[in-house]
């Protein structure tokens, strides 16, 4: 009981943080820009882009499961951030601990998102640089990439899923875990809510 | 035997004949083929009501602009766009979009309150570039601005930044493109270019690429047959200017043309240190 009085009173520790942060850039960013100061005030604005993506970022933590599998959540791994620039938003919740771990990555605008939207999208594309570790399954409607790389040391299968949702980019890795188990995690998380949010 | 020779010829002849009487049958057909056909397509044409006149007059104006729609990539009839304004050029209002910002902000519709600020960060970035193309020179070494050819881009992003372009155009082709940006990936490569100490000046062969300096900063000067000179000149931590000159006699004279330009009040107008 103690843990989640805690727990929310982080939060919102956190979210009145960024409230002030963006209050304060904002009023600057108006303020240099009624003095003529364009460039403070451009400045000021990225800053405020910045605040959002981390707002947005928190509020997408509240969606993510807590248990990916039998593997929980390790809350104080929880990262966000944003650039407020090009690349944008970034979400990450890790789970579990050596030697099995499981986490969840979101990104917005990912280097990799092109790419991945590629071999999606044109079959022939996708036939030619496909190999025997590599898959396209459907996770709610969504065409993902489902890769899956053996450990040669432990023998160990571990599997990483890419959900690319316009510009949002879902990467879900789990160690020791089958296609199953994966697709089932991934299908548990609610990722029409994820990506309006995100974008 | 003469009765075999006799019935050989009487074959042949009969052969003969018919073979002739086919070739005849076969004009004859071929001639009411052509006529049921020629027939049919008249009833074709008078079905569609003058289709024929219209598809003649087309094949006969393709000066036109419909004519060139027409036989575009298109197919069919639809006919090729003569006119229209195009867009109207309306810079995002900065105040309208913060305030929308703060809005959006408190009703925590977040992605909302991105968009504003994203808007009113592209209308700065639109008004910073105006102001740097309104401080460049109005002629430089005798060439004249082209002011159709101003142009101000700005993703809003603060990623690709903004970009801002100005070209001097003169007699013989001569033409000075002056290109600020900020926040670009380009002066990443180039300013890792100036810091190494990995890459020599060549002494011998033809030399297409040197270190320079203009108005003290350092810069990349290059030549290429092609495109001609180009000089790269950073400013501060994220901004380049790069001049290109086409026709340009000699490394001196582009030279002369980029001392023309006020490198420190740029670098003043986007805030570099």
């Amino acid at each position: 009981m103690k843990q989640i009085t805690l727990l929310g009173l982080g939060i919102i520790a956190c979210i009145a943080t960024t409230a002030q942060d963006f209050n304060k850039n904002i009023a600057t960013a108006r303020s240099s820009y009624s003095s003529g100061n364009l460039q403070d005030s451009r400045f000021a604005m990225e800053q405020v882009l910045r605040d959002l993506d981390i707002a947005i970022g928190k509020e997408i933590l509240k969606l993510l499961p807590t248990k990916a599998g039998t593997l929980a959540m390790v809350e104080k791994e929880d990262n966000v951030s944003g650039t407020g620039s090009y690349v944008g938003l970034y979400v990450n919740r890790h789970y579990g601990a050596d030697p099995k771990r499981a986490s969840i990555e979101i990104m917005n605008n990912s280097p990799i998102i092109n790419s991945l939207t590629a071999i999606l999208s044109m079959p022939v594309l996708g036939g030619m640089m496909r190999d025997e570790n590599q898959k396209i399954v459907k996770i709610q409607g969504y065409k993902s990439i489902l890769n899956k790389q053996v450990n040669t040391e432990t023998g160990k299968t571990n599997y990483e899923l890419q959900i690319p949702m316009n510009n949002t980019l879902l990467t879900l890795k789990m160690d020791d875990t089958s296609e199953g188990d994966i697709t089932a995690v991934a299908n548990g998380i609610q990722l029409a809510k994820i990506v309006q949010m995100a974008q | 035997m003469k009765i075999k020779y006799a019935c050989a010829l009487g074959v042949a002849l009969a052969l003969g004949i018919l073979s002739s009487k086919a070739q005849v049958l076969n004009r004859l057909k071929q001639k009411v083929s052509d006529k049921t056909e020629q027939k049919a397509g008249d009833e074709i044409d008078k079905l569609f009501g003058g289709k024929k006149k219209a598809n003649t007059d087309q094949s006969g104006g393709n000066s036109g602009a419909n004519g060139g729609a027409g036989q575009g990539g298109a197919g069919g009839n639809n006919p090729g766009n003569n006119g229209g304004a195009g867009l109207i050029s309306t810079p995002p209002d900065v105040k309208q979009n913060l305030i929308d910002a703060e809005v959006a902000y408190k009703k925590t519709s977040y992605g909302e309150a991105r968009y504003a600020v994203q808007q009113a960060m592209l209308g700065v970035e639109l008004e910073i570039g105006n102001k740097i193309l309104k401080s460049l020179p109005e002629s430089v070494v005798g060439l004249t601005k082209d002011a159709a050819a101003d142009q101000v881009t700005s993703t809003g992003w603060g990623w690709a930044g903004l970009t801002i372009q100005r070209e001097y155009k003169g007699a013989k082709d001569k033409q000075l493109n002056v290109i600020v940006a900020n926040n670009s990936v380009w002066m990443a490569g180039v300013n890792a270019y100036l810091s190494s100490g990995g890459y020599a000046q060549q002494t011998s062969g033809q030399q297409n690429w040197k270190q320079t300096k203009v108005k003290g900063y350092r810069a990349i000067i290059e030549f290429n047959e092609g495109s001609g000179y180009k000089l790269s000149v950073p400013i501060g931590q994220s901004s380049i200017i790069v001049y290109e000159g086409i026709n340009f006699a000699t490394e001196p004279d582009l030279m002369k043309a980029a001392e023309a330009i006020d490198i420190d009040g740029i670098k003043k107008e986007l805030g570099e240190q």
